[in-house]
């Protein structure tokens, strides 16, 4: 896959992570409850943890992508510098 | 009232203080470098921050103690509008995601410190340059303040100060701990915040866990939790509350969304969260952290949520902005209600520090060097940063002092609607050079000045001017987010200003980067570990 079907790949996985949130009326409502919260609460907790497994795999992507554009621009594919965590 | 001080909570929160203190003063050996003069090391701690570190940095930065104080508070007062927080939240990582390594790597290629130096290297206007740095500023000062209006919340609560009946007496806590913070921003730079942030955060996240497990068990689970909560706002509404209250934002549902898009996109113009982002060691750092730091956003959430726990516990307070910390004192065991106060204050410094640093960085590189210095030296920079950031908390803290409550927080609302305004020049910027620098600097400016005019109208009950966020959208009887407005007119104006400027051909101007400075990282040309001042590409 290109640099560039990666990227849209990566704006594919990311984009719920931003329309979920905005579409209010989607979850503007009390019903169905989950332990005691009513649906507009949960559902927006959950929502972080949606974001959060479609950004992982959106990283992992993108250090791929990044090493296609770095070649792209004249750079060596990988960083000479150590990657520390 | 000096009979409400407890011995114990007071002893606990004194000790956590003079802890973060000390670490505030020991961070200046902390990873040092080897260039110490200079505002690489002292404006970003050397910018050799990794994963775990920035993960505290940037969580110390976002999730301050005002949000931790605030956004409880709108819930507890009924105005679930105040949850739109969670969303901010999420929205932005993707953001953070996509752009923010861009910036990184041209940052480090040119030695840029502040966005307002990215600007000027892009676009090659000191007139936009400056008005994204004193934009910058002239928001960070109000959101100083707002750090300082959560600490005084929580030393009320403790009763600290509050039994004298001199001015002076009553703000003497506030000062103290003020004057701290200053003292160890001055010696230490960035490695102050980011040393103590693990202390803060250790402490809000047991604070928190605590707090939504064991105080909701203890009232009932939180099932109860929000029926209490809504058979309450229900009372007031039949009592005629206005605005009416709610544990939902029906028909308020794009001042929701607007409010968390609109935060979303300004958050990351914040002269401090580019601090934090430019800080790190490589570009993998910043997205990893748009995966990491989600974690917070969870705890808000259920932070936020005590607003409703306070009011099924029973919480009665004249200021909202009381309920949690009332709710702890309430709840907990004296040693943990001190560890709980401390915790909040401790969240406040950060932010604080970080705030000042990166204003006072706006300052030097951006007013001092541009204007008055033209030849400074890295250790001229740096000296001149040190005294700013004392002059910006300075102010801060007289703001707070001099001026009521509301006018900070109205202002804090301003400054998200003026910081937005640097959008266009900072992120398209990062993409495309298409954007005249003219265009820019107009929109700039119309935006600035229809969102403050805007602002302006917005009545509340208890005053007449700058009394919400939220306007109706032009044309409709929807309540919008007045920053998104200001920033469509922006964006109108600069496109279309682009267009006619390029068709009478005006100059515009010597761009500095490349498209491959946008890719640049950790060990390519330009871009070492410990940055020496005189090996830049461009100073």
């Amino acid at each position: 896959m290109s640099s560039r079907g990666r990227w849209v790949l990566i704006g594919l996985l990311l984009t719920p992570a931003v329309v979920l949130p905005l579409w209010v009326s989607l979850y503007d409502r009390a019903e169905p409850t989950l332990f005691g919260f009513p649906f507009f609460y949960w559902f927006q907790l959950l929502l972080i943890v949606v974001s959060v497994a479609l950004t992982v795999p959106a990283f992992l992507l993108s250090q791929d992508a990044d090493r296609r554009d770095r070649v792209a621009h004249g750079l060596p594919a990988e960083p000479s510098g150590e990657d520390r965590p | 009232m000096i009979d409400h001080v407890n011995g114990v909570v007071v002893g606990v929160f004194v000790f956590l203080f003079l802890l973060v203190t000390v670490l505030g003063f020991a961070a200046a050996r902390w990873r040092r470098g080897e260039h110490l003069e200079s505002l690489d090391e002292w404006g970003l701690g050397g910018r050799g921050f990794g994963t775990f570190i920035a993960w505290f940095l940037i969580g110390g930065d976002i999730y301050t103690a005002y949000t931790f104080i605030a956004v409880p508070a709108t819930l507890y007062a009924g105005s679930v509008v105040g949850f739109f927080a969670v969303p901010y939240t999420i929205v932005v990582y993707p953001l953070i995601f996509l752009f923010l390594p861009r910036l990184w790597s041209v940052s480090h290629r040119h030695g840029y410190v502040t966005p307002a130096d990215f600007v000027q290297g892009r676009y090659d206007s000191r007139a936009l340059a400056l008005a994204v740095a004193l934009t910058g500023i002239l928001a960070t000062m109000p959101y100083i303040a707002l750090q300082l209006v959560g600490m005084q919340v929580v030393l009320q609560v403790m009763g600290i100060g509050t039994g004298s009946d001199n001015w002076f007496m009553q703000d003497l806590p506030l000062f103290i701990a003020f004057v701290v913070l200053a003292a160890y921003t001055y010696s230490s730079g960035l490695r102050a915040p980011a040393l103590i942030a693990f202390v803060k955060d250790t402490l809000i996240y047991v604070v928190i866990l605590v707090a939504v497990f064991y105080i909701p068990h203890q009232i009932g689970g939180w099932g109860h939790v929000f029926s209490a909560a809504s058979d309450s706002f229900s009372a007031a509404n039949a009592q005629g509350a206005v605005p009416p209250k709610g544990t939902q934002p029906t028909g308020a549902e794009w001042a929701y969304a607007s409010l968390a898009l609109g935060s979303a996109l300004a958050l990351f113009m914040y002269p401090h969260s580019v601090t934090g982002v430019l800080s790190t060691r490589n570009r993998s750092v910043i997205r990893r952290n748009a995966a990491l730091l989600p974690a917070y956003s969870f705890l808000l959430g259920l932070l936020a949520l005590l607003g409703f726990v306070a009011i099924a516990a029973g919480v009665k307070v004249e200021n909202p902005q009381q309920a949690v910390p009332q709710l702890f004192e309430d709840q907990f065991s004296p040693w943990f209600a001190g560890v709980a106060f401390a915790a909040i204050v401790i969240g406040a410094l950060v932010p604080a520090a970080i705030m000042s640093i990166a204003a006072a960085n706006l300052w030097t590189r951006n007013v001092y060097k541009a204007f008055v210095n033209r030849d400074a030296t890295p250790a001229e920079e740096a000296k001149q940063s040190k005294v700013a950031s004392l002059l910006v908390k300075f102010g801060a803290l007289v703001f707070v002092l001099a001026l009521s409550k509301e006018f900070a927080i109205n202002l804090q609302l301003l400054g998200g609607v003026w910081i937005l305004q640097t959008l266009p020049a900072i992120v398209v910027g990062l993409y495309t050079r298409w954007l005249h620098r003219w265009a820019l600097f107009a929109g700039w400016a119309a935006g600035m000045a229809w969102g403050t005019w805007l602002a302006y109208g917005v009545a509340s009950p208890t005053q007449a001017h700058f009394g919400g966020p939220l306007v109706n959208f032009p044309g409709t009887e929807t309540k919008f987010y007045i920053a998104l407005l200001a920033f469509g007119l922006n964006a109108l104006v600069t496109v279309v200003l682009t267009v006619v400027l390029r068709a009478l051909g005006v100059d515009e101007g010597e761009d500095q980067t490349t498209a491959q400075d946008y890719h640049a990282d950790l060990g390519d040309a330009g871009v070492d570990a410990e940055l020496a001042a005189e090996s830049r590409v461009h100073a």
